[in-house]
């Protein structure tokens, strides 16, 4: 409809928010090149004067990256997998089956979703502390350092995740419930039934879940703060770069921890533009009619 | 996705049974009912556990201390307070109501209004465009980003010598102080914020247009009526339920964060980008208020109620009238 009468605007308005969206990543790797004494002087150049990557060898040699790469990568896998498991269980429970309780629950999961994330992170982490058995602990919880002193502390408060449960229900209501029905008629159990006709058919959102859930746990910064500084040996890619900024030359800071960043951005930018395609299609099915 | 958020369809009662033939089976029906709902609560086993530990516990405790003071680390320090936390928040000379309340909904105002204004506009362009993908593409390379991340390059662009004053320059303005300047910082911010929320915001508002019938367009276009009217008349409220979805949800964000803040600004100058979720922190972490702090986070959750309430009374009665 616009794009008969007035095509030119279209395309000027979306080049224009294009290139406001994509400069700032731009101006972060041209940066990251960047010598001593070439950033943040006047009067202001897009362009480095050469690319060379000593940036990102100071980074390097700055960060323990195997480590902060290592402790990024085994919590977004754990909180992936996790959130996907409960979130398909709990959608598949709360869209097809009936079972008294099951509206109370179903509120309780929308109302997860309003909480200030502040207001749990020191329940959460008093809770990983006095964790019994664990770290130390007796029984009961005390004497020791619980669970803060593993990597397990990093993923705990984020296993099941109230929006995931909302999404995979909301889709999983628009399966027909003859479909199910005749599986339960064959004989099959409410397990097999989720396993072999909801799960392959809830494969798009799964993958857009999935998506979401990568970027908020490799993104996480607030707790994996309040975590690492208990116990430096869980620091996570976010907090070690911006912990970079107290460590290096000041005349060399920015461009350092934009190599960091860039460092840090690369792969969840890899797996983005692989799976994009997934992404929004999954979004666009997941019950937006 | 949208629909459930309102009242009426999360709230729907079960469907009656069907009595007639029941009756007679009342035996295995019954039995298969109890089966079902046993089933139910093994697939919901896990969630279930999760929230009585992560959820319904930290509430309590959050709720305990909220009424009490506490400097941290050992729970046997924690004194009964009653509604000393609550009563302090709002008395004369505290800056929990201005700047920091305030702050936290202009923060979250300026964010919502940027980022639909934005979204609805691309939105809409976008789908009458080619290479929808790469535009799309483009726009959802911020989501992908850590907060660190955005927080650091647009600090660094604001700076006297970064791409935002040498923009300015350029085209013979003076340098701008953004974030240094306490009239500035706020806005400046806001803009990150919104900046880095678009993208979501887009992908949502694309999958509400997708599903509008193109029959309505042509029925439209037949009736001779222009662009603007198209827009106003037929996209706009037919585009409800997913600005509903959109408003909620980046209110919901735009309440609650700091962590851009933190990275930015931290709150500065002096209180001018102080909001609530970071005074909860600063008030827990560096004056071991730990029961001013709980108190302000049952606050903000009430403002969070309220805001979404509003937004779901809005858009109902905006509903009646079309």
């Amino acid at each position: 409809m616009i794009r008969r009468r007035f095509p030119w605007l279209s395309y000027l308005l979306v080049v224009t928010g294009a290139v406001l969206t994509v400069v700032p990543f731009l101006d972060m790797v041209m940066t990251s090149f960047k010598g001593p004494g070439e950033s943040g002087t006047l009067p202001y150049r897009f362009l480095p004067e050469a690319f060379d990557l000593s940036n990102y060898r100071a980074a390097v040699d700055q960060l323990d990256l195997p480590v902060l790469f290592r402790n990024s990568v085994v919590a977004t896998t754990v909180i992936n997998a996790s959130v996907l498991l409960t979130s398909s269980l709990a959608g598949y429970a709360l869209a097809k089956l009936r079972f008294p309780g099951r509206d109370f629950i179903f509120r309780l999961v929308l109302s997860t979703m309003m909480f200030p994330p502040f207001l749990f992170f020191v329940p959460h982490f008093l809770i990983l502390v006095h964790w019994p058995l664990a770290g130390g602990n007796d029984l009961l919880g005390r004497g020791g350092a619980g669970l803060t002193v593993s990597i397990v502390a990093l993923v705990m408060p984020f296993l099941v995740n109230g929006f995931g449960i909302f999404l995979m229900r909301q889709f999983m209501v628009s399966i027909p419930d003859e479909v199910l029905e005749a599986a339960r008629i064959d004989g099959a159990g409410e397990f097999a039934v989720w396993w072999r006709i909801v799960v392959p058919q809830t494969r798009p959102v799964m993958v857009t879940l999935g998506l979401l859930t990568f970027v908020d746990a490799w993104n996480e910064y607030i707790w994996a703060l309040l975590v690492s500084t208990a116990n430096p040996d869980v620091m996570t890619l976010p907090v070690g770069i911006q912990m970079l900024q107290d460590y290096v030359d000041p005349t060399r800071t920015m461009p350092i921890v934009m190599a960091g960043l860039v460092l840090s951005i690369l792969p969840v930018l890899m797996l983005f533009l692989l799976l994009q395609r997934h992404y929004v299609r999954g979004i666009m099915l997941s019950g937006l009619k | 996705m949208v629909n459930a958020l309102t009242p009426e369809t999360t709230a729907r009662p079960p469907r009656p049974r069907s009595a007639g033939p029941a009756r007679t089976a009342v035996g295995p029906r019954a039995r298969a009912r109890r089966h079902q709902a046993v089933v139910a609560y093994l697939f919901l086993a896990p969630v279930l556990l999760f929230f009585a530990v992560f959820l319904i516990l930290p509430l309590g405790f959050a709720l305990l201390l909220s009424m009490s003071h506490w400097a941290g680390f050992h729970l046997g320090d924690i004194q009964p307070a009653g509604l000393d936390n609550f009563t302090s928040l709002f008395a004369g000379g505290s800056t929990f109501l201005t700047p920091v309340l305030t702050n936290t909904l202009l923060f979250a105002l300026g964010t919502v209004a940027l980022a639909l204004a934005g979204s609805v506009l691309v939105a809409t362009c976008v789908d009458n465009l080619r290479f929808q993908g790469l535009w799309r593409t483009l726009y959802l390379l911020p989501i992908v980003t850590t907060v660190v991340a955005v927080g650091n390059v647009w600090k660094y662009m604001y700076e006297p010598g970064g791409l935002v004053n040498g923009a300015l320059n350029a085209v013979g303005l003076d340098s701008v102080a953004f974030l240094q300047d306490p009239d500035t910082a706020l806005p400046a911010v806001v803009v990150v914020q919104a900046w880095a929320s678009v993208g979501t915001a887009i992908l949502i508002l694309t999958a509400g247009l997708k599903s509008i019938p193109e029959s309505y367009y042509e029925a439209a276009a037949l009736d001779g009526a222009g662009p603007v009217t198209v827009f106003w008349r037929i996209t706009l409220p037919l585009l409800r339920p997913a600005l509903l979805f959109v408003c909620v949800t980046q209110f919901i964000t735009g309440l609650q964060s700091f962590a851009l803040i933190i990275v930015m600004t931290r709150g500065g100058p002096g209180d001018a980008t102080n909001v609530a979720a970071l005074e909860m922190y600063r008030q827990a972490f560096s004056y071991g208020d730990w029961g001013t702090a709980s108190a302000a986070a049952f606050v903000l959750f009430v403002v969070i109620l309220l805001v979404t309430l509003a937004q779901l009374w809005i858009f109902r009665r905006k509903g009646e009238d079309a």
